[in-house]
């Protein structure tokens, strides 16, 4: 049976990790202290908001790519093919999607015909707008699309993304728990796998976000101190509670 | 001389599998034309993308011909991937398009009410025993994205099946021809010790 996924997100900018509300940085974790061997997968976003992606956020992804031997996503900041070609050149096994698509709407479809769609994870940002309801952000959070997550999700999937990332981003840090009605609203309409990010504080809202959608995998970022035991205690609360985990 | 020959059409990701054989300290060369090839060196045909694109760019710098001699003489050849699909007759991605044809089967989009892709960590159920899978338990997690499964293969011929509502064969082996559905350089120690096993035991 396929297991539910437990991947790591790690935000970079100019080559240091942050951690994600506001963007602190954050020295004391450094790559170092990344457990590759418990995670099932793992994303590297740069926030750096360079005209060209940084050689430093390079030398990040061969890290990974050198030493973890789990699936690696990359994103932030992607423009153009060659970017993307870079980036698959550099270690990367899926690229991470957002804001291109609003600002160069023929650059998922180029990929999606070179890489395949699977190469394809595409970001859902959303924020509440000031109706109550669910809006996709671009441009790091700072330029309301006006779609909504769904229009977003269907623009996407058409045009070959493989997985969709969802992301409350008044949730991001927070770690007050996933937004499992917005996760739930795309999950069950879309036929790809969905990932959660964003919101997780404790062993039980991962719990939660398995029992109540049906999404492949977590993802996580400040809950985890980077250790073997913390992700692997993740694990064996998922275990104990009937949630199928990779060991 | 390397002791593995890697295909390298220029499609992919290939750095990880590049990895992979550095960490285990087994010589490998990427061989992007004829020429690169060598004598005596096995065979891993990687691949990310799309069937109809990669048989194409196979086929145009004739990389097609060699493997199938290659075959024919008994050289240890591994595919992943859609290095694993193209070995096979055929596959209905966009459209018809011919493999290979070293060993007999077909792909078609998965059809179960599951999610797809296939994405994720899934178990291998060994069908029989099998060098690829030394020291390897039965049941084992490794990583697997993909839309197509095989049909219509010689059951003798699996390796191990996997379930994703249905069973699909994840591993196949026929005379020296090797095939994974799953990406061995993404599956840690498991992943690890299949690459280790095709170059030291296949």
């Amino acid at each position: 049976m396929l297991k539910k996924r437990l991947i790591i997100s790690l935000t970079f900018n100019d080559g240091i990790l942050f951690r994600t509300k506001k963007f602190l940085p954050d020295y004391r974790y450094t790559k170092n202290f990344i457990d590759f061997w418990t995670a099932d997968e793992i994303i590297l976003l740069d926030v750096s908001r360079k005209k060209k992606l940084s050689e430093s956020f390079l030398d990040i992804i061969k890290f990974f790519s050198n030493n973890c031997f789990v699936p690696l996503s990359v994103g932030g900041g992607i423009k153009s093919i060659e970017d993307v070609n870079m980036l698959f050149k550099t270690g990367a096994d899926k690229v991470v999607l957002n804001s291109s698509t609003y600002n160069n709407p023929g650059l998922i479809n180029k990929i999606s015909k070179n890489y395949g769609s699977q190469a394809i994870i595409h970001s859902i940002d959303c924020k509440i707008n000031s109706k109550g309801k669910h809006t996709v952000m671009v441009n790091n959070g700072s330029l309301d699309t006006k779609y909504s997550p769904i229009e977003w999700a269907d623009i996407a999937t058409q045009n070959g993304c493989g997985e969709l990332l969802i992301n409350n981003i008044d949730n991001d840090g927070s770690l007050l728990g996933y937004d499992l009605n917005l996760i739930l609203s795309i999950t069950n309409k879309f036929d790809c796998p969905t990932l959660a990010l964003g919101g997780a504080g404790n062993w039980e809202h991962i719990y939660q976000l398995f029992k109540i959608t049906n999404t492949s995998g977590a993802c996580t970022q400040n809950i985890y101190h980077f250790t073997n035991e913390s992700l692997k205690s993740a694990k064996n609360y998922l275990k104990n509670k009937q949630i199928l985990v990779r060991e | 001389m390397s002791n593995i020959n890697i295909v390298d059409i220029g499609i992919g990701n290939i750095a990880s599998l590049c990895s992979a054989f550095e960490k285990l300290k087994i010589s490998y060369k990427l061989c992007k034309t004829l020429n690169d090839f060598q004598n005596n060196s096995k065979i891993v045909i990687p691949g990310v993308g799309a069937f109809g694109g990669f048989m194409k760019r196979l086929r145009e710098k004739e990389i097609d011909k060699l493997i199938i001699n290659k075959a024919k003489n008994n050289v240890p050849i591994l595919g992943i991937c859609l290095g694993f699909q193209i070995l096979f007759t055929k596959s209905n991605e966009h459209g018809y398009h011919k493999g290979l044809d070293l060993i007999e089967g077909e792909f078609n989009r998965i059809d179960t009410t599951m999610k797809v892709p296939h994405v994720g960590w899934n178990e291998c159920y060994l069908n029989q025993k099998n060098n690829l899978f030394y020291n390897i338990k039965n049941n084992s997690d490794f990583y697997f994205i993909h839309s197509y499964f095989l049909k219509n293969y010689n059951k003798k011929e699996v390796i191990s099946f996997t379930n994703y509502e249905l069973n699909f064969p994840s591993s196949i082996n026929k005379n020296k021809i090797f095939g994974v559905q799953f990406h061995p350089e993404k599956s840690q120690y498991n992943g690890l010790q299949i690459i280790k096993n095709f170059a030291e035991r296949c």
